[in-house]
């Protein structure tokens, strides 16, 4: 998978999960302003895991702060 | 002024029984349930019975001295298993007196009360469930109601500040939405702050603190799960309506 289509992946999970207006998913959000804690975190790693069947340890979520962020941790992880 | 002075000198005793017997438990009676319980599951069983019954004659300890007062409302609908108590948080004390209404109760405990010499040995030997895990909180929780414990959790994560909002955390919700489990909101009310964060132990409120513990009826959990909503978003809608909850009921019945 690409980072685009990570982003476009990711940016449709967080409207649909916890039904955001799209116009504020950018790649600069911050994901506390989005109002996603670490619970949620969770459970995109777990539609990521059942996307492309890679496990995701938690402690990479630790230091993501915006959603290029965990694009960028999601597109570390299929590439390895 | 003497009824203050009476209290704090009640407060003190109260306290170094409660440490005392912390201790006590920790050294004699843990290392025999031990012995005696070689399996994990029967012996968390016999610690938590073990703390339940000590909680209450602390709690009863505590009335008869006159540290505080206590007023219970429909506690028989805690006489169950599997239960998760949702109740906000005043006072150092409200889980005390939960776990003294509740019998086989586990909760989440803050991680650095494992070195606490007072409590680490109960807190291991009962199996309750510590905040360091992060992701795995959710799933632990959701785990001990499965076998049958009950579980209490303060949706605040802290103590209600004493002024200002209360502001909520969603994991006590997002438990609630993941385990198939009795869901049953307690309002904890005191006429009088005590001790509340911050707060030293001798600092006595003005008046004896009369608590008020309320039993709600169970929530039904298919309103926030309805047509599948995922967990995230049910999660979020209980959220809500808690906050709203504790916050109408903790001002009704002070303005009673």
């Amino acid at each position: 998978m690409t980072k685009d289509e990570i982003y476009a992946w990711l940016s449709k999970t967080l409207e649909e999960m916890f039904e955001l207006d799209p116009a504020r998913i950018t790649p600069e959000a911050n994901l506390v302003d989005l109002d996603i804690d670490s619970i949620d975190a969770v459970d995109v790693v777990v539609k990521f895991k059942a996307l492309t069947g890679k496990r995701v340890q938690p402690e990479v979520f630790k230091s993501v702060r915006t959603v290029q962020d965990v694009v960028n941790a999601l597109h570390t992880l299929v590439q390895g | 002024m003497l009824n203050k002075i009476w209290r704090v000198i009640a407060t003190a005793f109260c306290f170094s029984c409660f440490g005392i017997g912390g201790i006590l438990i920790g050294l004699i009676a843990f290392p025999l349930l031990i012995a005696v319980s070689p399996d994990r599951l029967d012996r968390a069983r016999r610690a938590q019975a073990l703390i339940h019954h000590s909680f209450r004659f602390f709690v009863g300890l505590m009335c008869v001295v006159g540290v505080i007062s206590v007023e219970l409302r429909n506690v028989q609908r805690l006489a169950r298993s599997g239960q998760l108590v949702l109740a906000n948080h005043p006072s150092l004390i409200d889980v005390v007196i939960l776990i003294s209404l509740l019998k086989q109760t586990n909760c989440i405990v803050k991680g650095g009360l494992w070195r606490n010499p007072f409590m680490r040995g109960p807190i291991l030997a009962a199996g309750y469930i510590s905040n360091h895990g992060g992701s795995d909180l959710i799933d632990d929780c959701v785990a001990a109601l499965a076998k049958g414990d009950n579980l209490i959790v303060f949706p605040e994560g802290t103590r209600t500040p004493v002024s200002g909002p209360m502001q909520l955390q969603r994991g006590a919700a997002n438990i609630a939405v993941r385990a198939t489990c009795i869901v049953t909101p307690v309002v904890i009310q005191v006429s009088t702050p005590m001790l509340p964060k911050g707060r030293p132990w001798y600092r006595v409120p003005p008046t004896r603190p009369h608590f008020i513990v309320t039993v709600e009826d169970d929530l039904d959990m298919q309103t926030f799960l309805a047509q599948g909503r995922p967990a995230t978003l049910a999660a979020r809608d209980l959220t809500q309506w808690l906050h709203e909850f504790f916050t109408r009921e903790t001002q009704q019945i002070a303005a009673a």
